[in-house]
């Protein structure tokens, strides 16, 4: 997916994109929330020793933090919108 | 020989720290002189909305990381071991949250408004002053709360570092705050919290690389906790750690602080999209950088300190006596820039937003609408003067500071929460949203919160701000399907269509 610079969008079209931006976070979250799960509690019985530290401790430490970059870097990187802030109604 | 030792030592640790303060006097005066000529209460309050990328991941990640998250939170790494790690590393959404789903929007709104605070945006959506009222007096209140606890926190730390009082600590960098923030405004603030994390992560790399050498190495410390220590390696550190702790932590310092308006404001003040975008991704890397590495070091101090937290004071003492013993002399003035930084850029973020609250959004909206004129040399007078009022009030109640002080901190943060949530994100994202239902929600919530938490209710032992979210949602909820809609005016400026 190509990022895109939209700088002649009108007021709604802006708002929507907004509002699907906000939604396409709330879902990182979520889906941020799920790999915490799993990466922590769920290797938590597994016996498995990295660096002396548990699988469960780096993966739901180092592990999630990373996941999280990541998100990040794909949200403001790909699905996020360039846009001028300045609105066409500004002054109005 | 005694005397000149003494005294050579404080100069030793207090050199690093007096220079570090010089140097956030001196940016507040710079930017001062710099916005001279400019339009005083949008600088003052949101620097003219000229924030880069890097300057706004640093000063929304340093207002958000307090003086608890480098002292009390590693301490509490050092008892219960990795499960704290893996449960304050909810953090790391913070940032991608709060700018992801509220950065534009309200960069947005603050334009075709002129809103320069959250509680601008908070009037205009719901058409209600006294909710603004609201709005500003429980900013006012909470913040107070959650400033003093920063004050105490970084004066108590200073006094068991250094060995100087706590009233000496809170003299040379609680007034150093008080007085750059009143100079600069929000500009000053977000450049010396960019200066502060900086140091934050210096701090941290510090003390981990001296606490793996005094514990001789990291597999020595690690072979000998898997030993001593087993429950540091279970995520429930054997019932030290039960779920209700994870499941409150993800509402109360992970989804629920898209809410606090000290970072919300955040939004407004910044240049360009491009800027947002790298914000979220840099914040999003210092804040696990500094949370899980300042954490992690706190598990590490059994490599220096062989007793339990107890034998050491409490929690709260872990940290600064690990730097005591870790550190050569030399760095341990260095090394406590860290956690005091935390303090001060909280503390700046809360007094400038705090201050905006009484000036902007109570007295120059009363003003204005009783056809009353202000001079801009008024304009600035009152907002320096009103920020150095709260500050000092703050830093009174700190020379005597009260008990219990880090729950007033996690007080006021769930008060915040329980006050902004819903009232921000339905009034931002939800057509039907009304003035009943913001209302309902602000003060019902709030008040429900207070209540529950001065009568130690509590459900399922979870923290109270469970209560508050969820009577606040309801409460909205009612509010908005019995009252009447929002107008259409208001409607096409918050949800504009073609």
């Amino acid at each position: 997916m190509k990022k895109n610079n939209r700088a002649s969008l009108s007021d709604a079209q802006k708002f929507s994109l907004v509002r699907r931006e906000a939604i396409y976070t709330g879902l990182a979250l979520v889906g941020l929330i799920i790999f915490w799960l799993a990466a922590g509690f769920g290797t938590s019985s597994l016996d498995v020793k990295i660096f002396h530290l548990p699988l469960w401790a780096v993966l739901g430490s180092v592990g999630v933090w990373l996941v999280a970059i990541l998100i990040s870097a794909l949200l403001s990187k790909k699905l996020f919108t360039d846009m001028d802030l300045g609105g066409e109604d500004n002054g109005k | 020989m005694e005397s000149s030792f003494f005294a050579l030592r404080s100069l030793i640790l207090l050199l690093p720290l007096i220079f570090f303060m010089a140097v956030m006097v001196g940016i507040s005066i710079f930017v001062r002189h710099k916005q001279a000529g400019k339009n005083f209460v949008s600088s003052y309050f949101v620097g003219n909305r000229e924030l880069g990328g890097l300057v706004l991941a640093m000063t929304t990640v340093a207002t958000y990381s307090s003086v608890s998250s480098f002292v009390g939170g590693p301490g509490m790494a050092f008892q219960v071991g990795f499960g704290w790690i893996y449960m304050a590393v909810v953090q790391v959404t913070a940032i991608f949250l709060v700018l992801g789903i509220y950065g534009k929007r309200v960069a947005l709104l603050a334009r075709k408004l002129n809103a320069v605070t959250v509680v601008d945006i908070i009037r205009a959506r719901f058409q209600s002053d006294f909710l603004a009222a609201v709005a500003a007096f429980v900013i006012v209140l909470f913040f107070c709360g959650t400033m003093t606890a920063q004050f105490v926190g970084g004066a108590k730390l200073f006094a068991a570092v250094t060995g100087y009082s706590y009233e000496a600590g809170l003299i040379l960098f609680g007034l150093t705050v008080v007085i750059y923030t009143s100079i600069g405004g929000f500009r000053a603030v977000a450049l010396t919290d960019t200066c502060c994390a900086i140091m934050m992560m210096v701090g941290i790399v510090l003390l981990l690389h001296y606490v793996l050498k005094a514990g001789g190495g990291f597999e020595n410390i690690m072979t000998t906790l898997e030993t001593n220590n087993p429950e540091l390696f279970e995520p429930f550190s054997f019932g030290n750690m039960p779920w209700t702790i994870y499941f409150t932590q993800w509402l109360l310092v992970g989804i629920c602080t898209i809410a606090l308006p000290q970072s919300v404001v955040r939004g407004i003040s910044y240049k360009n999209t491009q800027g947002l975008h790298q914000a979220m991704l840099i914040g999003t890397i210092v804040v696990g950088f500094m949370n899980i590495g300042i954490n992690f070091t706190g598990i590490l101090a059994h490599g220096v300190l062989t007793g339990t937290a107890a034998d050491y004071g409490g929690v709260d003492n872990v940290i600064p006596t690990t730097i005591v013993q870790a550190m050569p002399i030399e760095l341990v003035g260095l090394a406590i820039i860290g956690p005091l930084a935390a303090s001060i850029s909280t503390i700046s973020g809360l007094l400038i937003v705090a201050s905006s609250a009484i000036i902007k959004d109570v007295y120059l909206h009363w003003a204005e609408k009783n056809n009353h004129t202000v001079t801009p040399t008024r304009i600035k007078f009152l907002s320096m003067t009103a920020t150095a009022i709260i500050g000092a009030a703050v830093f009174v109640i700190a020379l005597t500071p009260p008990n219990l002080i880090w729950l007033i901190n996690m007080f006021a943060f769930g008060g915040l929460e329980t006050a902004f949530f819903w009232t921000l994100l339905l009034g931002l994202f939800w057509k039907r949203a009304n003035k009943l239902g913001a209302m309902l929600s602000m003060t019902g919530g709030t008040i429900i919160y207070c209540a529950t938490q001065a009568a130690g209710f509590k459900i399922f032992n979870l923290h109270q701000i469970t209560i508050g979210i969820t009577c606040s949602l309801i409460l909205f909820l009612i509010g908005s399907y019995i009252g009447k809609k929002s107008d259409d005016a208001t409607l096409k400026i918050f949800f504009p269509s073609d």
